[in-house]
């Protein structure tokens, strides 16, 4: 067993770990809530209800050192390099800001460590003299990368880190996370919309649907003995890029509002597998553990199973 | 997607030859589209591909005649849309034709409605324009074309601003706009980079179908390596303001001839059949004013040969219309 890095307990019973030197990757449309729960682990924002857990202590009740050393481990590379570097600092300071203010580093000893970390991500430790608009958005991504790198965390939350970029630079930046995922021992909890980015590099999906966990597996379970009605639309949403695979049957209908979410199951009005049945449209499904470390919340899923 | 070998023998509708589009700035010249050539056939979907400044949006906008002014300027080459040289036309002349017998879904569903005027406005607009029809024909025409992108009960929607669609309905409601006039070159630039996954495969299937329907030629443009393979029989591939390769979307998946058209392909995960590290094409893009010399590829080619560095390699057929820009193929 490995140990886990944070754990993330909602109050319908739906928790999911990100362990030790792995990735665990949330994926689902937009209002699904897979950026709401990567602010909740940043502190960016407080959860409602439910907790989220760091080596067995509720992280929003952290206080003095303890908290100062979360912010240490936990650290983010968010989607877009361009509002997300300050333009007016140059690169050895942005990188530098958290070594200055974590760990009082200055002088010789902080050059030094700008330079390592440059050169932990690509770049050349001449280049920490020059201004953010200096660099493409590739370059700019390693920056971010970098800066994430300084407090030598355990956790990096990982929102959209490529959908900013070009393909041949995609490759570059997610071929950089998993070397320094293997160097470093780092946990990433990555959030994506982008399934084929997702299997590439996690190895626990959990997949959710307006604001609601309806799936959560090993990385190959998920892709292999999908469950969930919405994974499998999900999974046949995906134009891929072989034209000797067509797409499959994706579903109607749209993303349900968060705000006013429909009643029982939140997918039914589009599922394939709802067929009218009153118990999808009035009870919120169980979580259930439907093989070992396979979860998810349908009704239907037994009879599917059946099927098969 | 049709059969690739029935395709050869239909009539060509677009044909583009060394289209050039430069930018004139301060700082120099910036060669945008740089000799572009290339053919769409009735009822055929292609696909342009290319990643940021690789000149795939310049060229259609080229195509349209609406590149940016003042800066950009078309400074060379021909569109011949069937027997008519677009790029000869007068303004006036030229409006016959766009929004019309072409027409382009941007990026954008956002900017690409006005805010303030209702969805029936918008669709009404090219019909009153282009077909001068009025009254109640026109209004029957708009419906058929809300229903046609499979907008929920029209007649009600007829009456909404765009502020009321969700992000999917409103790239149905361009789709409507273009389509409405029944056009026959369809140029679709990113139309689904902003939706969501599952409305991005009910967008593609609508077109995909409406393509079917009325035998409409369309332009996909894209980074999306796998729009492309679902969508479009033939693939342009665009690396710094020229096409590297063109050629059949199954033959050129299944055997790139062009190393960067096989860096592309292998630098982007597969799902269902993961690899295990991606290939990594190295350095960055050209920076269009600076091009280097030779091929624009050498930099970051991995099988660069001194020729390479010296001059551009000449366009080499890889049979029917298909060809490539590289010295391993002339070798």
């Amino acid at each position: 067993m490995r140990r886990s890095t944070v754990v993330v307990r909602a109050v319908d019973g739906v928790s999911f770990a990100v362990d030790e030197g792995t990735t665990f990757a949330l994926v689902g449309e937009s209002g699904c809530g897979k950026t709401t729960i990567a602010k909740n682990v940043l502190l960016l924002e407080r959860p409602t209800q439910g907790e989220i857990k760091f080596e067995g202590k509720n992280i929003h009740q952290l206080r003095g050192r303890e908290l100062k050393e979360y912010k240490r481990t936990v650290q983010a590379v968010f989607q877009d390099p361009y509002s997300s570097l300050n333009p007016r600092m140059q690169v050895k300071d942005i990188i530098g800001e958290p070594l200055r203010v974590h760990e009082g580093m200055g002088g010789r000893r902080l050059q030094t460590r700008v330079g390592e970390l440059l050169e932990n991500v690509g770049l050349n430790p001449v280049t920490g003299g020059f201004f953010p608009h200096q660099f493409s958005g590739g370059q700019r991504q390693r920056i971010a990368i970098a800066r994430a790198l300084a407090l030598r965390p355990r956790l990096i939350v990982l929102d959209e880190p490529v959908s900013g970029l070009d393909v041949s630079i995609r490759a570059q930046i997610l071929n950089l996370l998993v070397d320094l995922q293997h160097e470093f021992g780092l946990s990433y909890l990555l959030i994506s919309h982008d399934l084929a980015i997702v299997e590439h590099m996690s190895h626990q999906v959990g997949v959710m649907y307006v604001g609601k966990m309806v799936e959560l597996a090993r990385k190959d379970e998920m892709f292999s003995e999908t469950l969930h009605p919405y994974t499998k639309a999900l999974l046949a949403s995906v134009p891929r890029p072989d034209p000797e695979i067509p797409m499959g049957i994706t579903i109607s209908g749209e993303v349900a509002s968060p705000i006013n979410p429909p009643s029982g199951c939140r997918f039914h009005p589009r599922c394939p597998a709802y067929q009218e049945s009153a118990i999808c449209r009035e009870q919120d499904p169980e979580w259930r553990e439907i093989a070992p470390q396979h979860w998810t919340a349908c009704h239907k899923v037994e009879s599917a199973v059946h099927q098969q | 997607m049709t059969n690739g070998s029935t395709q050869q023998e239909k009539p060509v509708l677009l044909d583009v030859k060394d289209l050039k589009t430069h930018f004139f700035q301060r700082q120099g010249v910036l060669k945008a589209v740089d000799g572009v050539s290339f053919t769409v056939r009735e009822g055929e979907a292609v696909g342009l591909v290319g990643e940021s400044g690789s000149g795939k949006t310049m060229t259609c906008l080229s195509l349209m005649r609406l590149v940016p002014r003042p800066g950009a300027r078309i400074v060379g080459g021909e569109v011949w849309f069937r027997d008519q040289n677009l790029l000869e036309l007068t303004e006036a002349e030229m409006r016959e034709y766009r929004g019309h017998r072409m027409a382009m879904i941007m990026q954008d569903p956002q900017t690409s409605l006005n805010p303030v005027l209702t969805i029936g406005d918008q669709v009404m607009e090219p019909v009153k324009l282009h077909l001068k029809e009025r009254g109640a024909q026109a209004l029957e025409r708009v419906l058929e074309a809300l229903r046609a992108v499979r907008i929920p009960s029209p007649e009600d929607r007829l009456r909404q601003y765009p502020h009321q669609f969700s992000g999917g309905m409103r790239q149905r409601v361009v789709a409507a706009m273009g389509l409405v006039t029944n056009p026959e070159l369809l140029i679709a630039d990113e139309p689904t980079t902003s939706l969501d996954v599952t409305i991005q495969a009910q967008f593609l299937g609508l077109i995909r179908d409406l393509q079917r329907e009325h035998q409409t030629s369309v332009i996909w443009v894209t980074h999306d390596l796998g729009i492309v393979a679902q969508m479009c029989d033939r693939v342009n591939v665009m690396y710094a303001g020229r096409i590297v390769e063109s050629g059949e979307v199954r033959k050129i998946y299944k055997e790139p001839q062009h190393p960067y058209t096989k860096a592309l392909l292998d630098s982007v995960p597969i799902m269902g059949n993961p690899r295990p590290r991606l290939y990594q094409i190295d350095g960055q893009p050209p920076d269009l004013r600076s091009i280097p010399t030779g091929c624009p590829f050498w930099p970051r080619c991995p099988s660069v040969m001194d020729i390479c560095k010296e001059q551009y390699p000449p366009k080499t057929p890889t049979g029917g219309d298909d060809f490539v820009h590289c010295w391993l193929a002339e070798k």
